[in-house]
């Protein structure tokens, strides 16, 4: 249980082998002066926030090196009052976990997503295997947008950088 | 589509426009900019100016929403605002007013070292301190803290430092709040918060944080810079850093609980990103007690960065800092809300200033000032991109009577991170810098070109307007020679 104690996460199970690319074409940075604006699309709601969770991290760091083979799966419970602060306080736990255990989240698995519920596992691997060139300090509430139609899901955030 | 060119503007003088309370229904106060025409015409380009109108609609809030010189498009509050509120008649205070790293700002040290003295060495004083100092994304400090000398911290400030033998006591009484806000409330602070902040005591962080050795090229007061003992020619040098995830993690978490605040106080804001509640309500008073502890957090990170940098001058120039006569002059927040007593229509009020991204400025006298201050005004320090200047000047009276003691904090952006890494090649770049005396290091190339000085607006120009508008007074400016960079 070194790894548990190393990082004072509750790691639940091995690294999951499931499938999670992020395309290109499901999410693009736009400008803000200050900030970084990020559009995602996903064709369900879950699929959006997969998306949104793994696209945080891509354009902050790259994967460059293979120095410590920690990971963890995290477990990540969220309720919240509507859909658009779900969205945003999904983020940021996912920012904030980042952080404070010192990973990278490279995969995500949600488990459900009803009412504006959340359960999901994130799995991280341990920061020194990447280079990270912006960091993001949180997601912000600022001109947030989620729209659908029948192509599915795209939501808008400000991060704040 | 928004448009800039749509919000209206009513000229004042050269360095003051006002925004019409008329413009938006719900406006409380109107706006009032300080900046030059050319100035506005960045300003223009982005949604700064419909965010001074949309702080205008807190509840509480007096005479203005301000504006400084250096503002632009923040996420709710504009960046380069100053919101101000009168406790007793409900008046609000709001996390996203402080922003997420709380107590970002700067401190000044000087040195009694002449720039020809150390010319030879300035690279290796750079690749030293870049090597001594913990900077870039996520960085874990050298100096490590347990999670009871994390609680001591929050409450005691830089103090902390200083009992670690990092700094003296003259380092406090040269620190806003001689370092230490009363009011920290540890037990505001969440679990998240305390691990996040951890593991980053001692770092600048990335972005536009950062630490640079300058030189003084120009004298604007003979008189003050005697007072200060500053002359052309002289070594200083300048840290801008914060609270790092520990800040941010607060504003996260009190952004969050504070929602259902604008319901339950009736609180009609047209950006939830403004998100507040009354300063006298618990959820305010749990807030203030967190940014405390965050404040108090960044002044000791940026008493053991200098701490840091001292002991790399030693280490290089092999001297002992006190006899380089590394000094500090002063450190300022420039994200934090404060309460302060200003005359407000012939009364005396209790206020909370918000400033977010602007700078305390209180003029000679004020009571807050220690005393070697009290006939210069405080010294107030404003840090520029990293090809262009950085300005110490000193606050002033007016200052106080018409912008609650606050004046600008920076050159602020003028293009994003991706437009400028667009048009900015690195080694061009770089190699201009070198060929005007800048050695730049600095953790990610991402950073360089982020913050390329192109990408802001000129400092002179920012600084002109507060000096003008009498805001602030100019007492000396500083050109990089190096420059750490996270």
């Amino acid at each position: 249980m070194a790894e548990q104690d190393t990082l004072n996460v509750k790691v639940v199970g091995p690294t999951p082998t499931w499938p999670n690319k992020l395309l290109k074409k499901n999410y693009e940075v736009f400008e803000h002066t200050a900030d970084i604006g990020l559009r995602v699309r996903g064709k369900d709601l879950q699929e959006l926030f997969v998306n949104a969770g793994l696209a945080i991290f891509q354009i902050s760091s790259r994967k460059q090196f293979t120095k410590s083979k920690i990971h963890a799966n995290i477990q990540i419970k969220l309720k919240a009052e509507n859909l658009e602060n779900l969205f945003v306080d999904w983020l940021n736990e996912l920012l904030s976990l980042s952080q404070a255990k010192g990973l990278i989240f490279h995969g995500i698995k949600i488990q459900s997503l009803v009412e504006n519920s959340l359960e999901a596992v994130a799995v991280g691997s341990d920061i020194a295997n990447y280079k990270v060139n912006t960091e993001i300090k949180a997601a912000t509430y600022h001109e947030l947008k989620i729209n659908h139609d029948e192509q599915g899901y795209q939501a808008e955030v400000i991060l704040d950088v | 589509m928004f448009n800039a060119q749509d919000v209206p503007l009513e000229k004042i003088d050269d360095v003051r426009w006002r925004i019409p309370k008329s413009f938006k229904p719900g406006m409380r106060v109107p706006g009032l900019i300080y900046a030059d025409e050319k100035l506005l015409k960045d300003i223009r380009r982005d949604k700064a100016l419909e965010q001074v109108a949309n702080v205008a609609f807190l509840p509480g809030i007096v005479n203005a929403s301000l504006a400084m010189p250096d503002i632009h498009w923040g996420y709710g509050f504009p960046i380069g605002g100053v919101a101000t509120t009168d406790i007793e008649a409900g008046g609000v205070v709001s996390p996203g007013g402080v922003g997420f790293d709380i107590n970002c700002g700067v401190r000044l040290v000087k040195t009694n070292l002449q720039y020809d003295d150390i010319k030879e060495k300035i690279k290796d004083l750079t690749y030293a301190l870049f090597s001594d100092v913990p900077a870039g994304v996520g960085t874990k400090g050298d100096i490590r803290v347990t999670a009871k000398e994390e609680k001591q911290i929050l409450v005691k400030g830089s103090k902390w430092a200083v009992e670690q033998g990092f700094g003296t006591e003259e380092d406090l009484e040269c620190t806003e709040e001689n370092g230490a806000i009363e009011g920290a409330n540890p037990e505001a602070v969440s679990e998240r918060a305390y691990e996040r902040g951890r593991a980053q005591a001692g770092t600048l962080g990335s972005g536009n944080h950062f630490l640079e050795v300058q030189v003084i090229d120009q004298l604007y007061s003979r008189d003050l810079c005697d007072e200060f003992g500053l002359d052309v020619g002289q070594v200083m040098v300048m840290i801008h850093s914060g609270s790092r995830g520990f800040g941010y993690q607060i504003c996260e978490d009190y952004v969050k609980s504070m929602m259902p605040s604008l319901t339950k106080y009736g609180i009609n804001i047209p950006d939830r990103q403004l998100v507040c509640a009354p300063v006298n309500s618990p959820e305010a008073k749990l807030y203030l007690g967190a940014m405390r502890c965050a404040a108090n957090y960044a002044w000791n990170n940026r008493q053991c960065l200098m701490h840091l940098a001292r002991q790399t001058f030693e280490r290089v120039l092999g001297t002992s800092w006190q006899k380089m006569g590394m000094q500090l002059i002063y450190d300022v927040a420039h994200n934090i809300a404060k309460i302060e007593k200003y005359e407000v229509e012939g009364k005396m009020k209790l206020l909370c200033v918000h400033r977010k991204g602007a700078t305390r400025a209180f003029g000679p006298g004020n009571p807050a000032l220690p005393e070697r201050y009290k006939q210069t005004g405080q010294p107030v320090i404003i840090p520029g991109d990293m090809g262009r200047n950085s300005y110490l000047l000193v606050g002033t009276k007016k200052a106080e009577e018409e912008t609650f003691g606050s004046t600008c904090h920076g050159a602020g952006r003028v293009k994003s991170r991706t437009a400028s890494a667009r048009s900015t090649d690195l080694h061009t770049l770089l190699k201009e810098l070198e060929s005007q005396g800048i050695i730049v290091k600095a953790s990610g190339r991402a950073t360089v070109v982020e913050e390329a000085p192109a990408a802001y607006k000129d400092v002179n120009d920012v600084v002109n307007v507060v000096h003008n508008a009498g805001l602030a007074k100019r007492v000396c400016r500083m050109r990089p020679v190096g420059v750490i960079k996270g």
